[in-house]
């Protein structure tokens, strides 16, 4: 519930099959309403990444998937500066809107985690 | 006197203890203890550099040492070694990588865990590649290409043996290795039959079962397949600027190392047995006054390298020693007093057995042996040195000096010799 990034809901929404069902489509039809994916954006490319977990994290990301990131930022910041969305055909498709940054924000979060844990350790002899 | 002399049985009762070698699980493990208070495991694997499939993915593989591994973090390794009070360590030669544990006795269980995880499932994460082996491999490439010493040695592999055991054991400055890269030798190095466990302080039965409880998940592996090693020889010269002038002047043979080798790197060296004189051997009277020289004999499984590494902070005591050097080998090969032979001899069998002394020095010795089945007991070797003849050793040298010369020269290159210029 408590990730690195935010709080949510949404493991919990995840585990009960009926409340899944109801949520989804409100869901999608909010993420398709954010207007994000309009100008070449997908989810991950919002994420707050003025933080030394999220820049680790993309400093983590495969060549393809870096360029494919600035590139996006790209064709976004020109749809910004013309005040237009992209045209249809160029919209992020909802099966291509994938979490492709967030399992290594969690890994890096993760290992900070263990970090602490390490450096406030108590040892009992056993 | 009693517990003297029972003493003594017990301590040849343990070096030969040591020659066993099990085997536990399908690894190899020999152990001694002789009672020290701390214990120290290695972790052989033949992956050497001459071995590797691309330039410096052993130099790779081997900084991959003690990262991520299923059962544990990079982090989790380092701080809970810390907690035990051990110290991990690995090491890469041309033929082997070994990575080691020393700890406090009684902590077998933990450190052997560690070492086997990283045989048997280490992760190989790209984001470690770039965040913390590849500047820790690119800052030790940096450090050697510093030492001219080792830049000889390295170059001087080169030319001798081109490829295979000519591999540097530093990665290039700009290494094109990939995660995957890695992965692969990894895969085809580390497994049964290709990883042998050397002991110290450590009982074998004891150090048998946690290696067979440990590496029971480990999958069998094909020993690496490498060329048989030629002989090739050469001259290079490197620009370098550094106080010390450095030339190599060697010769190598392909084939098991031969004693007779041992005996001249003996009979050549002018390090002096008591501090502050000078040495007795032929070189040693020879030498210029600020120029010191040292002889290097590197014996593989299939070859060895014998030469000279002369080094003076002035291009002429370099060119000076490095014509004595030739002089001296060039006058072993035609006759040798026997008193000098004998000294040689005992030198060499003197520094077979003090090596096996130390650590690091007895897995070096030990480890070609446990991966290729023959006889690892002390009492061999010092035989077969034993066993050389002044005959036999001037006919040594006289067909070592036919092969044609390895010769590198590091510094200033405008002004250091070329091979023609030596005497050869």
């Amino acid at each position: 519930m408590f990730g690195p990034l935010s709080f949510s809901l949404a493991p919990q929404v995840a585990k009960s099959r009926s409340v899944y069902n109801l949520l989804k489509p409100i869901s999608d039809w909010y993420a398709q309403a954010s207007g994000y994916r309009q100008m070449g954006l997908k989810y991950d490319d919002l994420l707050l990444e003025e933080r030394d977990d999220v820049q680790k994290a993309i400093g983590r990301l495969n060549e393809r998937e870096s360029y494919d990131r600035m590139y996006r930022f790209r064709v976004a910041s020109q749809a910004s500066v013309q005040h237009k969305d992209l045209p249809k055909e160029q919209w992020i498709k909802k099966e291509d809107d994938v979490r492709y940054l967030k399992p290594h924000v969690e890994e890096v979060w993760k290992e900070d985690m263990e970090r602490a844990k390490w450096d406030s350790i108590q040892v009992q002899k056993k | 006197m009693l517990a003297a002399r029972s003493a003594a049985s017990k301590a040849s009762r343990l070096s030969r203890s040591f020659a066993t070698v099990v085997d536990a699980a399908g690894v190899k493990v020999a152990a001694a203890d002789y009672g020290q208070p701390t214990s120290a495991v290695t972790v052989l694997v033949k992956a050497g550099s001459r071995y590797e499939p691309k330039p410096g993915v052993a130099n790779v593989l081997k900084n991959f040492a003690f990262k991520a591994t299923t059962s544990r973090s990079a982090l989790g390794t380092v701080r809970e070694s810390e907690l035990y009070g051990g110290v991990l360590s690995s090491n890469l030669t041309r033929e082997h990588l070994a990575v080691t544990a020393e700890f406090m006795r009684g902590d077998e269980e933990y450190f052997v865990d560690v070492l086997s995880t990283f045989v048997t499932s280490s992760k190989f994460t790209p984001w470690e590649l770039s965040e913390s082996v590849l500047p820790a491999v690119a800052e030790e490439t940096r450090a050697a290409s510093g030492d001219s010493a080792t830049r000889a040695i390295e170059l001087a592999h080169a030319l001798a043996f081109r490829n295979g055991l000519g591999a540097s054991l530093f990665a290039p400055s700009h290494p094109s290795v990939t995660i995957d890269d890695v992965k692969a030798f990894a895969a085809q190095t580390f497994g049964k039959g290709n990883v042998a466990v050397v002991g110290t302080g450590i009982s074998q039965d004891k150090l048998a079962k946690l290696v067979e409880k440990h590496f029971a998940s480990s999958a069998s592996a094909e020993s690496p397949s490498s060329s048989a090693t030629k002989y090739h020889g050469g001259e290079s010269r490197q620009g370098l600027h550094t106080d010390l002038q450095t030339a190599f002047i060697g010769f190598g043979t392909s084939g098991v190392p031969s004693p007779e080798l041992a005996v001249l790197a003996g009979y050549l060296s002018p390090q002096p047995s008591v501090k502050w004189s000078q040495g007795t051997s032929p070189l040693s009277s020879a030498l210029p006054v600020g120029t010191t020289a040292q002889t290097v004999y590197l014996p593989y499984s299939d070859a060895s390298l014998f030469g000279v590494l002369v080094q003076a902070s002035s291009v002429d005591g370099v060119k000076e020693g490095v014509k004595a050097s030739v002089k001296a080998l060039k006058d072993a090969s035609t006759s040798v007093n026997p008193e000098g032979l004998q000294k040689a001899i005992a030198k060499a069998k003197f520094s077979a057995a003090s090596i096996a002394e130390n650590r690091d020095g007895l897995v070096a010795s030990v480890a070609s042996k446990l991966l290729s089945n023959s006889d690892v007991s002390l009492e061999a070797v010092q035989k077969s040195i034993d066993g050389v003849s002044a005959s036999a050793f001037t006919k040594a040298v006289a067909s070592l000096l036919k092969s044609k010369p390895t010769y590198v020269a590091v510094g200033d290159t405008n002004a250091l010799p070329y091979a023609d210029e030596i005497g050869m």
